[in-house]
């Protein structure tokens, strides 16, 4: 039998990748990669499969590594829409390693070339990874420093702000070329960005566009993004009870799209929309459904944080006995994932809840005898899984709807 | 037990502040868009005819 050429392996991975299944895609790739070809323009095509395939993957080490070749081939061979194509995946590959100083390199590489060629659809997609980039670098640092609520510092500010500048410049294009699911993803992103910097206003006006292309197309995914959206925006200009409306639609749809995870991010959501309404047997019902949710998915972070509201909630409700059972539950939990803020928390939640049972509660069986245990662990060193993604919730924690009065 | 009932009342009025409720950092991000290149696309400028025609009924006969 004749050995299959780097061609045919190659058109049968990218009918692979066509149909979804980029694994099998990308061994086919490799194998024409194997195979080899002295058609550059044809391997350079195949690099850039396998990257995009990699990215698909997650894999985004290989990613780089594949746009990369893909990049240094297309210079070579003089292929300048090749290398802008390259350029701005390379980029995008980049961003989500969090190289960003790099990522803005390749993208404005991307944006130049798709000027100079008079390619507009190219120079509207360049504009948008550019916008991600920015949305991404300012988030990245927002998560990472220590700044007061409600107070940005300058360089989250200035990125968040290039972001947006980056999404509108975008917009103005796909508008004049009537590209309504590139609008769609603009409106989207430009909305999160305002969520970011405070703007909760013009938040809800993009993302009512984002919902309103979302119905147009048909994409339930994109319509339940946006209710979703627009929930959390509705939230923080303090409308609680429009952020449920939304929250529920999100329920729905994510029922609908039988996609778990995001059902119990609802079921979440609403329990503390609920919270904030002061309907704790509403927030209770909420928070147990995103609780059995968690275990079923075995999403240790998230039962921990469904038991703290449990806990809460149960407590507002005058419940002390469910309130220190969840109590508990939710120190157990901050300990066996490493969430030292978690694990405090728990511990005075269980220490005020002891003092108002006072001589009816008996510590015996309760995690309270372990403080010392907990007081030497809190000092340990070992790896805490999970814990950044805690971190990243309590800095969001800061950001109260009282203070959005400050913001607007 | 009025210092209980006192300290009762007090965890009452104190709990679930709403800077006290945990926002998880849900924000639905909008997918990134990859830049596509083809052999299939350049496949059929460049080698239009004869090896189109062999690939194709290749396909057929499997």
């Amino acid at each position: 039998r004749m050995e299959a050429s780097c061609l045919e392996l190659a058109l049968e991975g990218e009918r692979l990748c066509k149909a979804g299944d980029c694994r099998a895609g990308v061994s086919f790739f490799e194998a024409a990669v194997q195979v080899g070809t002295e058609d550059l323009k044809t391997l350079s095509a195949i690099y850039s499969q396998l990257g995009n395939a990699y990215f698909y993957l997650h894999e985004y080490a290989k990613a780089l590594e594949y746009h990369h070749h893909d990049l240094t081939l297309a210079r070579t061979i003089g292929d300048l829409l090749g290398e802008a194509k390259a350029s701005g995946n390379l980029g995008n590959t980049l961003k989500v390693l969090g190289n960003f100083e790099e990522a803005i390199v390749c993208c404005q590489r991307h944006l130049d070339i798709s000027r100079e060629l008079n390619d507009k659809v190219g120079e509207a997609r360049a504009l948008y990874n550019l916008g991600n980039v920015y949305h991404s670098k300012g988030k990245n640092v927002a998560c990472a420093g220590t700044h007061d609520p409600g107070e940005l510092p300058d360089d989250v500010k200035n990125a968040l702000e290039k972001a947006a500048n980056y999404y509108e410049e975008n917009l103005t294009i796909v508008t004049e070329l009537g590209d309504r699911a590139a609008q769609g993803r603009a409106f989207g992103n430009l909305g999160n960005t305002h969520y970011l910097l405070g703007n909760f206003r013009s938040a809800v006006i993009a993302h009512e566009q984002r919902l309103l292309i979302a119905k147009e197309f048909g994409d339930t995914s994109a319509e339940r993004r946006a209710y979703s959206n627009l929930g959390n925006a509705y939230i923080f200009l303090g409308e609680f009870e429009t952020a449920s409306e939304y929250y529920k639609r999100t329920l729905q749809l994510a029922r609908q799209l039988k996609d778990r995870a995001v059902e119990a991010q609802a079921c979440y959501s609403l329990g503390n929309t609920y919270t904030l309404l002061q309907d704790y047997e509403k927030a209770i019902d909420y928070h147990l459904k995103h609780l059995v949710i968690a275990q079923e998915l075995n999403d240790k972070i998230g039962e921990g944080r469904a038991c703290w509201s449990l806990g809460n909630a149960y407590t507002a409700l005058g419940n002390h006995e469910q309130a220190i059972h969840f109590a508990e539950r939710h120190l157990e939990i901050s300990r066996e994932v490493g969430d030292r803020s978690g694990e405090l928390t728990a511990r005075l939640n269980l220490s005020d809840l002891q003092m108002v049972l006072g001589l009816s509660y008996s510590t015996n069986n309760s995690m309270m005898s372990e403080n010392h245990v907990a007081d030497n662990s809190l000092n340990g060193t070992r790896p805490r899984v999970g814990r950044r993604h805690s971190m990243e919730n309590m800095e969001l924690m800061k950001l109260t709807p009282e203070k959005v009065q400050n913001w607007n | 037990q009025p210092l209980a009932s006192r300290q009762a009342a007090e965890l009452q009025s104190k709990v679930v502040p709403s800077k006290q409720i945990l926002h998880s950092d849900n924000m639905e991000m909008e997918p990134e868009t990859m830049e596509t290149k083809s052999v299939t696309d350049y496949f059929s400028k460049m080698h239009m005819g004869s090896l189109v025609y062999s690939c194709t009924s290749k396909r057929k006969n499997k």
